[in-house]
């Protein structure tokens, strides 16, 4: 497992203390998963779901067999039509090329639809810091980083945000009258964004899928950003991870049935873009120069471990607007790229142990995930697998360790067992006294005894 | 032979989705609802190219010749796709694909007789050689950033009309 070069150990605890004492917050993730949950549900009403995904499984499965082959044939294919195709092995080396194609171009202003690949390696910061002026126009993500904040949902950026609140940071950044309308402040933003489309040099978005067997990369989006991001500015750098390889063009059907339906109920999105090279010259549609960076960042070494499953992961949400726990606490408290059930796979993978374990409390194991998920993934399976592994390697709290060992014992000993009950029943004031907080939660112990009242 | 059922299943999906489809039967009919969607938009771009948008009649007066500040495009899109009432749009034959993206309401004309059943049978019949850019629109642009409430018209148009002849 990679180790990790953030040495920062995620504070999981703490943030979703934090979290829970956020009344307004809570009650945010509470309606936007229910209503995510509830879409879905209609979504995939009439449909051979089962079949999908399974066939969307098994082909996904087929990918990471053969991830270094599609990515080459990709690369052949898309350099035919006129691409430029790298590769990164990590996140330092992305942000590089990022920052150099941009340089070589001559570019300044940058416009970006939203990619999760590109927060995962931190390319903002990076592109700031370089001197260029970047700005992200899915009105969500905008919201965000004109707060100067991170994304709550990866399907709705600024849920964390009131209207009350848009509505204000508008009015401050912007210099526009308050509102607290959406349909307002949607036209606010589409009133900003439009000019700096037209102006922008180079446009920098994500994909949700490559296409081997033609060299094409396949958005989908909803508010037509991705479409002003791919077809405006002279120039385009599409941020994509090894993983999201399709073997043919054939094979789209599938996944346009399975996305949009998983994560927001559509029966499609309301755009989808497929992009296959650069622009031929004279013509007026795409990019005059197109490059597609091709991250790897740990996903090589996952796909050929016993966890490579997550990466079948397309990214839908599902299994985060059913997690119990990602629904009360919300995403910042992961401090990570990806949260809920997939996310805290994924970053432990991605991450290493050592800055990520605490994560892997953020489940209460109780599958909702699995049965979701429209690729497959045995999330439940993995998060087992991941606490075994962190207890294995000696980074589970040992008040944990002794606790579960204590238990076992007990569990296995009618005597020990029943000494237990009398204990804690003996010694619970005191307990109280001692960490109200936590003893607090817990059921109060009984005299009267499951096995007492049987007998 | 058309197809009525398709169709039928088409117009279904397309105004599930807030598009708002039209079946005319010739291009007479085609005009009169142009002419009554566009009524008040006063920077109609059309391309202009293909046989049907050469039977487009508005008003001189309201035309423009580029897309890029028009109110409304009027253009003949390559397909439909009846499972999920979308039309599409490509780059073949120097199509802008972003006539039907800058202006706020699109007008697509879609002959009845290119509509696909599947997205598969768009896809087994897309060709070797495919244009450097395909398109599928589905509805106008929409979004729930805030609060989750539903607005249409982000960046993208805020009305879409399919016309079918
Ligand atoms: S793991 Fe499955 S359900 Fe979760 S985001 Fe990925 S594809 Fe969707």
């Amino acid at each position: 497992m990679k180790k990790s070069t953030q040495p920062c150990r995620i504070n999981f605890r703490q943030n979703s203390r934090e979290a829970l004492q956020n009344n307004s917050l809570r009650h945010a993730m509470r309606y936007a998963t229910d209503t995510f949950r509830d879409k879905r549900l209609n979504g995939i009403q009439g449909v051979p779901f089962e079949e999908w995904r399974q066939r969307a499984s098994d082909l996904k499965i087929s990918v990471l067999e053969n991830l270094s082959g599609y990515g080459d044939q990709f690369a052949a294919n898309a350099t035919r039509r006129g691409a430029i195709v790298h590769r990164a092995v990590d996140a330092a080396h992305a942000r590089e090329l990022v920052g150099d194609i941009l340089h070589d171009h001559g570019a300044i202003d940058v416009v970006k639809a939203k990619s999760m690949v590109t927060e995962e390696i931190h390319l903002n910061k990076y592109l700031d810091d370089r001197g260029f002026r970047v700005i992200e126009t899915d009105l969500g993500e905008y919201i965000v980083q004109i707060a100067g904040e991170t994304p709550s949902h990866i399907l709705a950026p600024a849920l964390h945000k009131t209207r009350h609140q848009i509505g204000k940071l508008f009015c401050d950044k912007l210099g526009c009258d308050f509102s607290d309308e959406p349909h307002v402040l949607t036209n606010t933003a589409r009133k900003v964004l439009r000019p700096e489309f037209i102006k922008a040099d180079a446009g920098i978005c994500g994909a949700n899928f490559f296409v081997a067997d033609t060299g094409s990369i396949v958005l989908f989006t909803n508010e037509g950003n991705g479409r002003m991001v791919t077809t405006l500015p002279p120039l385009l750098i599409v941020v994509t991870s090894i993983e999201k390889a399709l073997p043919s063009i054939k094979d789209l059907p599938l996944f346009m049935r399975l996305l949009p339906r998983s994560a927001t109920g559509q029966v499609l999105s309301s755009y989808l873009s497929i992009i296959s090279g650069d622009q031929i010259p004279g013509l007026p549609s795409g990019s005059r120069r197109l490059h597609v960076i091709l991250l790897d960042n740990g996903r090589s070494e996952i796909a050929d471990g016993p966890h490579r499953e997550i990466l079948k992961c397309i990214r839908c949400g599902a299994c985060m607007n059913v997690c119990p726990v990602y629904g009360t606490i919300g995403g910042h408290a992961y401090e990570s790229t990806y949260p809920g059930p997939m996310g805290v796979i994924l970053s432990t993978l991605l991450n290493g142990l050592e800055r990520s374990h605490p994560l892997l409390d953020a489940t209460t194991l109780c599958g909702a995930c699995s049965e979701v998920c429209p690729v497959k993934v045995p999330l439940l399976k993995l998060l087992y697998e991941l606490r075994e592994r962190r207890v294995e390697d000696g980074y589970a709290k040992s008040m944990e360790r002794f606790g579960m060992l204590g238990f076992g014992l007990a569990a296995n000993s009618p005597f020990f067992f029943e000494t237990g009950q009398a204990l804690a029943k003996a010694l619970w004031s005191l307990a109280r006294l001692l960490s109200p907080v936590t003893v607090n939660r817990l059921p109060v112990p009984t005299d009267r005894t499951f096995k007492r009242r049987m007998s | 032979m058309i197809n009525k059922e398709l169709i039928r299943i088409f117009m279904e999906n397309a105004s599930k989705v807030a598009a708002e489809p039209f079946w005319v039967t010739n291009l007479s009919e085609m005009n009169q609802i142009l002419a009554k969607i566009l009524e008040n938009d006063t920077a109609i771009y059309c391309p202009n190219t293909t046989e049907l948008e050469k039977s487009v009649q508005l008003d001189p007066k309201q035309l423009v010749d580029t897309f890029m500040h028009a109110t409304a495009t009027v253009e003949e899109v390559v397909a439909g796709i009846a499972e999920t009432g979308s039309i599409v749009v490509t780059s073949a034959n120097n199509r802008a694909v972003q006539v039907s993206l800058l202006p706020a309401r699109h007008v697509a004309i879609l002959s009845a007789s290119n509509i696909f059943e599947t997205l598969d049978d768009f896809f087994n019949g897309i060709g070797d050689t495919i244009p450097s850019n395909i398109t599928f629109i589905t509805g106008p642009s929409r979004t729930a950033d805030i609060e989750l409430t539903l607005t249409i018209g982000v960046h993208g148009p805020e009305k879409l009309f399919i016309i079918l002849v």
